[in-house]
Protein backbone atom coordinates (compact mmCIF):
# COMPACT_ATOMS: atom_id res chain seq x y z
CA UNK A 1 0.00 0.00 0.00
CA UNK A 2 1.65 3.62 -0.81
CA UNK A 3 1.06 6.55 0.40
CA UNK A 4 -0.07 9.64 -1.77
CA UNK A 5 3.11 11.81 -2.38
CA UNK A 6 5.28 9.03 -0.92
CA UNK A 7 7.26 6.62 -2.03
CA UNK A 8 7.68 4.55 1.68
CA UNK A 9 5.24 2.07 1.96
CA UNK A 10 3.18 1.15 5.04
CA UNK A 11 4.89 0.10 8.08
CA UNK A 12 3.19 -3.74 9.09
CA UNK A 13 1.87 -1.96 12.05
CA UNK A 14 -0.86 0.31 10.25
CA UNK A 15 -0.95 -2.02 7.20
CA UNK A 16 -2.29 -4.27 9.06
CA UNK A 17 -4.78 -1.69 11.22
CA UNK A 18 -5.37 -0.36 7.65
CA UNK A 19 -4.58 2.77 8.30
CA UNK A 20 -2.19 5.81 7.12
CA UNK A 21 1.46 5.58 7.78
CA UNK A 22 2.55 9.01 9.32
CA UNK A 23 5.79 9.96 8.89
CA UNK A 24 5.77 10.17 12.91
CA UNK A 25 4.26 7.06 13.32
CA UNK A 26 6.04 5.16 16.63
CA UNK A 27 6.21 1.67 15.73
CA UNK A 28 7.54 2.33 11.65
CA UNK A 29 11.19 2.11 12.29
CA UNK A 30 10.49 -1.72 14.40
CA UNK A 31 7.58 -3.06 12.56
CA UNK A 32 9.06 -2.90 9.08
CA UNK A 33 6.41 -4.24 5.93
CA UNK A 34 7.75 -7.16 5.08
CA UNK A 35 7.58 -8.24 9.21
CA UNK A 36 3.77 -8.96 9.37
CA UNK A 37 4.27 -12.00 11.48
CA UNK A 38 6.29 -10.29 13.93
CA UNK A 39 3.83 -7.45 14.08
CA UNK A 40 1.14 -9.74 14.34
CA UNK A 41 2.85 -11.81 17.65
CA UNK A 42 3.56 -8.65 19.02
CA UNK A 43 0.03 -6.98 18.66
CA UNK A 44 -1.47 -10.87 19.94
CA UNK A 45 0.35 -10.55 23.09
CA UNK A 46 0.31 -6.81 23.97
CA UNK A 47 -1.34 -5.24 21.56
CA UNK A 48 -0.66 -2.05 19.68
CA UNK A 49 -1.85 0.90 22.42
CA UNK A 50 0.08 -1.27 25.20
CA UNK A 51 3.39 -1.45 22.95
CA UNK A 52 2.57 2.47 22.21
CA UNK A 53 1.94 3.06 26.14
CA UNK A 54 5.40 1.63 26.65
CA UNK A 55 7.26 3.09 24.55
CA UNK A 56 5.71 6.48 25.61
CA UNK A 57 6.80 5.95 29.14
CA UNK A 58 10.32 5.33 28.11
CA UNK A 59 13.34 8.15 26.36
CA UNK A 60 13.35 7.67 22.90
CA UNK A 61 17.02 6.60 23.23
CA UNK A 62 15.56 3.22 25.04
CA UNK A 63 13.08 2.65 22.23
CA UNK A 64 15.13 0.22 20.46
CA UNK A 65 16.45 -2.15 22.93
CA UNK A 66 12.50 -2.16 24.39
CA UNK A 67 11.39 -2.86 21.03
CA UNK A 68 13.77 -5.62 20.41
CA UNK A 69 12.31 -7.33 23.82
CA UNK A 70 8.81 -7.08 23.36
CA UNK A 71 9.38 -8.60 19.74
CA UNK A 72 11.26 -11.28 21.42
CA UNK A 73 8.62 -12.04 23.77
CA UNK A 74 6.33 -11.75 21.48
CA UNK A 75 7.76 -14.13 19.48
CA UNK A 76 7.99 -17.01 22.19
CA UNK A 77 5.14 -16.90 22.88
CA UNK A 78 4.22 -16.91 19.48
CA UNK A 79 6.42 -20.57 19.67
CA UNK A 80 4.99 -21.72 23.52
CA UNK A 81 1.64 -20.27 23.98
CA UNK A 82 1.69 -21.79 27.47
CA UNK A 83 4.80 -21.12 29.20
CA UNK A 84 6.48 -18.12 26.85
CA UNK A 85 9.92 -16.38 27.93
CA UNK A 86 8.92 -18.34 31.47
CA UNK A 87 9.46 -21.85 29.80
CA UNK A 88 12.85 -20.24 28.41
CA UNK A 89 13.90 -19.28 31.82
CA UNK A 90 13.23 -22.53 33.24
CA UNK A 91 15.01 -24.46 30.72
CA UNK A 92 17.80 -22.07 30.86
CA UNK A 93 18.16 -22.37 34.79
CA UNK A 94 18.05 -26.47 34.21
CA UNK A 95 20.69 -26.41 31.49
CA UNK A 96 22.68 -24.08 34.34
CA UNK A 97 22.05 -26.83 36.72
CA UNK A 98 23.46 -29.39 34.64
CA UNK A 99 26.85 -27.68 33.48
CA UNK A 100 27.18 -26.61 37.25
CA UNK A 101 26.75 -30.39 38.25
CA UNK A 102 29.07 -31.49 35.33
CA UNK A 103 32.03 -29.18 36.13
CA UNK A 104 31.98 -30.16 39.93
CA UNK A 105 33.03 -33.58 38.05
CA UNK A 106 35.40 -32.87 35.70
CA UNK A 107 36.80 -30.39 38.23
CA UNK A 108 37.14 -33.45 40.68
CA UNK A 109 38.25 -35.53 37.91
CA UNK A 110 41.18 -33.01 37.02
CA UNK A 111 42.59 -32.81 40.85
CA UNK A 112 42.72 -36.78 40.63
CA UNK A 113 45.03 -35.79 37.41
CA UNK A 114 47.14 -33.18 39.88
CA UNK A 115 47.32 -35.66 42.56
CA UNK A 116 48.26 -38.58 40.63
CA UNK A 117 50.91 -36.67 38.63
CA UNK A 118 52.44 -35.27 41.72
CA UNK A 119 52.95 -38.43 43.31
CA UNK A 120 54.76 -39.66 39.91
CA UNK A 121 57.00 -37.26 39.90
CA UNK A 122 57.76 -37.48 44.07
CA UNK A 123 58.23 -40.67 43.24
CA UNK A 124 60.63 -39.59 39.84
CA UNK A 125 62.66 -37.39 42.08
CA UNK A 126 63.15 -40.23 44.90
CA UNK A 127 64.14 -42.51 42.38
CA UNK A 128 66.50 -40.10 40.46
CA UNK A 129 67.81 -39.45 44.17
CA UNK A 130 69.24 -43.01 44.49
CA UNK A 131 70.39 -43.22 41.00
CA UNK A 132 72.25 -40.70 42.14
CA UNK A 133 73.28 -42.33 45.12
CA UNK A 134 73.84 -45.23 43.11
CA UNK A 135 76.11 -43.59 41.00
CA UNK A 136 78.17 -41.77 43.22
CA UNK A 137 78.70 -45.21 44.87
CA UNK A 138 79.80 -46.21 41.36
CA UNK A 139 82.44 -43.71 40.94
CA UNK A 140 84.06 -44.24 44.53
CA UNK A 141 84.23 -48.04 43.51
CA UNK A 142 86.12 -47.22 40.29
CA UNK A 143 88.65 -44.97 41.71
CA UNK A 144 89.03 -47.35 44.42
CA UNK A 145 89.81 -49.99 41.90
CA UNK A 146 92.48 -47.98 40.42
CA UNK A 147 94.03 -47.90 43.54
CA UNK A 148 93.28 -51.44 44.53
CA UNK A 149 95.31 -54.82 43.83
CA UNK A 150 93.78 -56.33 40.20
CA UNK A 151 93.03 -60.02 42.17
CA UNK A 152 89.92 -59.20 44.61
CA UNK A 153 87.04 -61.35 44.31
CA UNK A 154 84.94 -59.26 46.30
CA UNK A 155 84.64 -56.82 44.03
CA UNK A 156 83.10 -58.37 41.03
CA UNK A 157 80.67 -59.17 43.08
CA UNK A 158 80.10 -56.20 44.72
CA UNK A 159 79.85 -54.72 41.21
CA UNK A 160 77.73 -57.38 40.29
CA UNK A 161 75.37 -56.45 43.12
CA UNK A 162 75.26 -52.53 42.14
CA UNK A 163 74.21 -53.53 39.01
CA UNK A 164 71.36 -55.31 39.82
CA UNK A 165 69.71 -52.93 42.25
CA UNK A 166 70.80 -50.23 39.46
CA UNK A 167 68.58 -52.38 36.65
CA UNK A 168 65.88 -52.49 39.04
CA UNK A 169 65.97 -48.84 39.67
CA UNK A 170 65.74 -48.19 35.96
CA UNK A 171 62.87 -50.79 35.52
CA UNK A 172 60.51 -48.08 37.34
CA UNK A 173 62.09 -45.01 36.00
CA UNK A 174 60.52 -42.74 33.67
CA UNK A 175 63.25 -43.44 30.97
CA UNK A 176 62.68 -46.91 30.45
CA UNK A 177 59.57 -47.85 28.89
CA UNK A 178 59.93 -51.15 27.33
CA UNK A 179 60.48 -53.06 30.75
CA UNK A 180 56.80 -54.69 31.62
CA UNK A 181 57.07 -54.19 35.04
CA UNK A 182 56.45 -50.06 34.26
CA UNK A 183 53.96 -50.92 31.51
CA UNK A 184 51.70 -52.83 34.54
CA UNK A 185 52.11 -49.53 36.16
CA UNK A 186 51.39 -47.33 33.53
CA UNK A 187 48.33 -49.94 32.85
CA UNK A 188 46.94 -50.03 36.23
CA UNK A 189 46.38 -46.62 36.04
CA UNK A 190 44.70 -46.09 32.94
CA UNK A 191 42.58 -48.96 34.55
CA UNK A 192 42.35 -46.40 37.52
CA UNK A 193 41.35 -43.75 34.77
CA UNK A 194 38.45 -45.89 33.64
CA UNK A 195 37.34 -47.29 36.55
CA UNK A 196 37.34 -43.64 38.08
CA UNK A 197 34.94 -42.40 34.95
CA UNK A 198 32.83 -45.57 35.18
CA UNK A 199 32.18 -44.41 38.74
CA UNK A 200 31.43 -41.12 37.61
CA UNK A 201 29.01 -41.94 35.43
CA UNK A 202 26.92 -44.16 37.39
CA UNK A 203 27.09 -41.36 40.39
CA UNK A 204 26.07 -38.70 38.28
CA UNK A 205 23.70 -40.71 35.77
CA UNK A 206 25.50 -39.23 33.20
CA UNK A 207 26.32 -42.64 30.79
CA UNK A 208 27.33 -40.27 28.05
CA UNK A 209 30.19 -38.11 29.88
CA UNK A 210 32.46 -36.50 27.47
CA UNK A 211 35.05 -37.29 29.76
CA UNK A 212 34.47 -40.90 29.64
CA UNK A 213 34.53 -41.24 26.12
CA UNK A 214 37.78 -39.00 25.38
CA UNK A 215 39.54 -41.59 27.81
CA UNK A 216 39.04 -44.44 25.12
CA UNK A 217 40.86 -42.06 22.74
CA UNK A 218 43.98 -41.80 24.40
CA UNK A 219 46.42 -41.35 22.63
CA UNK A 220 50.26 -41.52 23.48
CA UNK A 221 52.31 -38.08 23.49
CA UNK A 222 54.76 -36.55 24.99
CA UNK A 223 53.39 -32.97 25.20
CA UNK A 224 54.35 -30.68 28.10
CA UNK A 225 52.02 -30.60 31.05
CA UNK A 226 50.30 -27.20 31.23
CA UNK A 227 49.38 -25.10 34.23
CA UNK A 228 46.38 -26.17 35.54
CA UNK A 229 43.77 -24.66 38.20
CA UNK A 230 44.76 -25.33 41.84
CA UNK A 231 41.28 -26.27 43.96
CA UNK A 232 40.34 -28.73 46.78
CA UNK A 233 38.18 -31.60 46.10
CA UNK A 234 36.32 -32.89 49.18
CA UNK A 235 35.27 -36.95 48.01
CA UNK A 236 38.84 -36.92 46.68
CA UNK A 237 39.44 -39.71 49.87
CA UNK A 238 37.64 -42.18 47.48
CA UNK A 239 39.56 -42.30 44.76
CA UNK A 240 43.20 -42.36 46.65
CA UNK A 241 42.83 -45.96 47.44
CA UNK A 242 43.20 -47.15 43.93
CA UNK A 243 46.47 -45.09 43.60
CA UNK A 244 48.01 -46.67 46.88
CA UNK A 245 47.66 -49.75 44.78
CA UNK A 246 49.93 -48.34 42.19
CA UNK A 247 53.27 -49.29 43.72
CA UNK A 248 56.84 -49.19 42.32
CA UNK A 249 57.50 -52.28 43.94
CA UNK A 250 55.30 -54.09 41.53
CA UNK A 251 58.21 -54.02 39.71
CA UNK A 252 60.15 -56.25 41.83
CA UNK A 253 56.80 -58.74 41.70
CA UNK A 254 57.53 -59.70 38.04
CA UNK A 255 61.41 -60.47 38.65
CA UNK A 256 63.25 -63.64 40.26
CA UNK A 257 64.79 -61.53 42.53
CA UNK A 258 62.53 -59.80 44.12
CA UNK A 259 62.94 -60.33 47.41
CA UNK A 260 66.95 -61.01 47.60
CA UNK A 261 67.07 -57.40 45.10
CA UNK A 262 65.25 -55.92 47.48
CA UNK A 263 67.76 -56.92 50.42
CA UNK A 264 70.74 -56.38 48.51
CA UNK A 265 69.47 -52.90 47.71
CA UNK A 266 69.13 -52.02 51.39
CA UNK A 267 72.27 -53.43 51.95
CA UNK A 268 73.53 -51.18 49.24
CA UNK A 269 72.36 -47.69 50.57
CA UNK A 270 74.03 -48.81 53.87
CA UNK A 271 77.20 -49.56 51.90
CA UNK A 272 77.03 -46.57 50.08
CA UNK A 273 76.04 -44.36 53.30
CA UNK A 274 79.99 -45.67 54.29
CA UNK A 275 81.15 -45.13 51.88
CA UNK A 276 80.40 -41.66 51.50
CA UNK A 277 82.24 -40.88 53.97
CA UNK A 278 85.92 -41.67 54.75
CA UNK A 279 86.51 -45.11 53.46
CA UNK A 280 89.25 -47.10 54.79
CA UNK A 281 90.98 -50.55 53.11
CA UNK A 282 89.23 -52.22 56.35
CA UNK A 283 85.64 -50.42 55.61
CA UNK A 284 85.94 -51.12 51.86
CA UNK A 285 86.52 -55.02 52.77
CA UNK A 286 83.80 -55.33 55.68
CA UNK A 287 81.21 -53.78 52.80
CA UNK A 288 83.02 -56.15 50.47
CA UNK A 289 81.88 -59.03 52.48
CA UNK A 290 78.23 -58.06 52.58
CA UNK A 291 77.82 -58.36 49.58
CA UNK A 292 79.62 -61.17 49.22
CA UNK A 293 76.82 -62.72 51.10
CA UNK A 294 73.82 -62.40 48.90
CA UNK A 295 72.80 -64.10 46.47
CA UNK A 296 73.23 -62.44 42.83
CA UNK A 297 73.19 -64.07 39.38
CA UNK B 1 -32.78 -6.21 49.59
CA UNK B 2 -32.84 -10.10 49.24
CA UNK B 3 -30.49 -11.42 47.03
CA UNK B 4 -32.28 -13.59 44.50
CA UNK B 5 -29.92 -16.13 44.94
CA UNK B 6 -26.12 -16.96 46.05
CA UNK B 7 -23.76 -15.31 44.47
CA UNK B 8 -20.07 -16.02 44.00
CA UNK B 9 -17.96 -13.06 44.83
CA UNK B 10 -15.99 -11.32 41.61
CA UNK B 11 -13.27 -12.83 40.69
CA UNK B 12 -10.01 -10.06 40.93
CA UNK B 13 -10.85 -9.52 36.79
CA UNK B 14 -14.33 -9.10 37.20
CA UNK B 15 -13.77 -6.60 40.29
CA UNK B 16 -10.82 -4.51 38.57
CA UNK B 17 -13.03 -4.38 35.22
CA UNK B 18 -15.62 -3.38 36.92
CA UNK B 19 -18.10 -5.80 35.72
CA UNK B 20 -20.46 -8.78 36.87
CA UNK B 21 -18.46 -11.51 37.12
CA UNK B 22 -20.43 -14.59 35.11
CA UNK B 23 -20.32 -18.39 36.08
CA UNK B 24 -18.49 -18.75 32.90
CA UNK B 25 -16.31 -15.96 33.67
CA UNK B 26 -12.93 -17.27 32.24
CA UNK B 27 -10.58 -15.39 34.65
CA UNK B 28 -12.39 -16.52 37.78
CA UNK B 29 -10.09 -19.79 38.19
CA UNK B 30 -7.38 -18.08 37.69
CA UNK B 31 -7.54 -14.74 39.27
CA UNK B 32 -8.96 -14.96 42.67
CA UNK B 33 -10.41 -12.10 44.60
CA UNK B 34 -7.45 -12.28 46.71
CA UNK B 35 -4.64 -11.50 44.12
CA UNK B 36 -5.83 -8.24 42.96
CA UNK B 37 -2.65 -6.96 41.57
CA UNK B 38 -2.06 -10.15 39.80
CA UNK B 39 -4.49 -9.19 37.23
CA UNK B 40 -3.81 -5.40 37.45
CA UNK B 41 -0.26 -6.14 36.16
CA UNK B 42 -1.74 -8.83 34.05
CA UNK B 43 -4.07 -5.78 32.94
CA UNK B 44 -1.88 -3.27 32.04
CA UNK B 45 0.60 -4.72 30.08
CA UNK B 46 -1.23 -7.23 27.77
CA UNK B 47 -4.43 -5.95 28.35
CA UNK B 48 -7.62 -8.34 29.13
CA UNK B 49 -9.16 -9.06 25.80
CA UNK B 50 -5.64 -10.22 24.71
CA UNK B 51 -5.39 -12.54 27.54
CA UNK B 52 -8.86 -13.53 27.27
CA UNK B 53 -8.00 -15.02 23.60
CA UNK B 54 -4.43 -15.92 24.73
CA UNK B 55 -6.52 -18.40 27.17
CA UNK B 56 -9.37 -19.39 24.99
CA UNK B 57 -6.71 -20.66 22.79
CA UNK B 58 -5.30 -23.15 24.92
CA UNK B 59 -6.58 -26.08 26.20
CA UNK B 60 -8.13 -25.79 29.73
CA UNK B 61 -5.96 -27.71 31.36
CA UNK B 62 -2.88 -25.46 30.53
CA UNK B 63 -4.41 -22.52 31.36
CA UNK B 64 -3.32 -22.09 34.70
CA UNK B 65 0.42 -22.84 33.73
CA UNK B 66 -0.51 -19.62 30.78
CA UNK B 67 -1.68 -17.29 33.46
CA UNK B 68 1.05 -18.03 35.47
CA UNK B 69 3.84 -17.06 33.13
CA UNK B 70 1.65 -14.46 31.90
CA UNK B 71 1.76 -12.72 35.37
CA UNK B 72 5.31 -13.36 35.48
CA UNK B 73 5.56 -12.31 32.35
CA UNK B 74 3.62 -8.43 33.38
CA UNK B 75 5.56 -8.26 36.65
CA UNK B 76 8.92 -8.55 35.64
CA UNK B 77 7.54 -5.74 32.72
CA UNK B 78 6.63 -3.78 35.05
CA UNK B 79 9.79 -3.75 36.87
CA UNK B 80 11.51 -3.22 34.01
CA UNK B 81 10.05 -1.23 31.10
CA UNK B 82 12.93 -1.38 28.33
CA UNK B 83 13.68 -5.30 28.85
CA UNK B 84 11.25 -6.76 31.30
CA UNK B 85 11.78 -10.61 31.63
CA UNK B 86 14.20 -10.99 28.69
CA UNK B 87 17.04 -9.21 30.66
CA UNK B 88 16.57 -12.32 33.25
CA UNK B 89 16.70 -14.77 29.64
CA UNK B 90 19.98 -12.60 28.36
CA UNK B 91 21.74 -12.86 31.95
CA UNK B 92 21.20 -16.47 31.51
CA UNK B 93 22.25 -17.51 28.23
CA UNK B 94 25.61 -15.52 29.06
CA UNK B 95 25.99 -17.30 32.31
CA UNK B 96 25.29 -20.84 30.23
CA UNK B 97 27.86 -19.58 27.53
CA UNK B 98 30.64 -19.11 30.77
CA UNK B 99 29.37 -22.01 32.57
CA UNK B 100 30.28 -24.04 28.95
CA UNK B 101 33.60 -22.50 28.22
CA UNK B 102 34.93 -22.84 31.75
CA UNK B 103 33.87 -26.73 31.49
CA UNK B 104 35.76 -26.78 27.73
CA UNK B 105 38.92 -25.71 29.16
CA UNK B 106 39.23 -27.81 32.10
CA UNK B 107 37.84 -30.75 29.76
CA UNK B 108 41.23 -30.02 27.74
CA UNK B 109 43.36 -29.88 31.06
CA UNK B 110 42.32 -33.31 31.90
CA UNK B 111 43.07 -34.30 28.44
CA UNK B 112 46.64 -32.74 28.45
CA UNK B 113 46.85 -34.57 31.97
CA UNK B 114 45.39 -37.91 30.34
CA UNK B 115 48.70 -37.56 27.51
CA UNK B 116 51.41 -36.96 30.15
CA UNK B 117 50.20 -40.27 31.74
CA UNK B 118 51.16 -42.30 28.81
CA UNK B 119 54.41 -43.62 28.63
CA UNK B 120 56.61 -41.84 27.04
CA UNK B 121 59.02 -42.16 24.08
CA UNK B 122 62.39 -43.43 24.47
CA UNK B 123 64.76 -40.45 25.05
CA UNK B 124 67.72 -40.64 23.06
Amino acid sequence: MTLKGGATSACAACKYQRRKCIPECLLAPYFPADQTKVFQNAHKLFGVSNIVKILRSLDPSQHAEAMRSIKYQANVRDRFPVYGCLGVIRQLYYQIQMLEEEMHTVLTQLEMYRQHHHHQQQQQQHHQHQHQISSMADDVISQLELGMAPSNNALPLFNQATHQPYTMQNTYSSSDIDSPPKDNVENNSLWIQHLFFDTNNHGTGNNDSPIAIQSQLLVPNSEPLADTQHQVVQDYDEIHPFFDSIDDRQSYIDTKDAEDSSSSEESLKETTQLMVGNVGSKDLKSAAACFSLTSVN
Amino acid sequence: MASSSYSNPPCAACKCLRRKCMPDCIFAPYFPPEEPQKFINVHKIFGASNVSKLLNDVSPHQREDAVNSLAYEAEARMKDPVYGCVGAISVLQRQVMRLQKELDATNADIIRYAYNEMPQPPQP
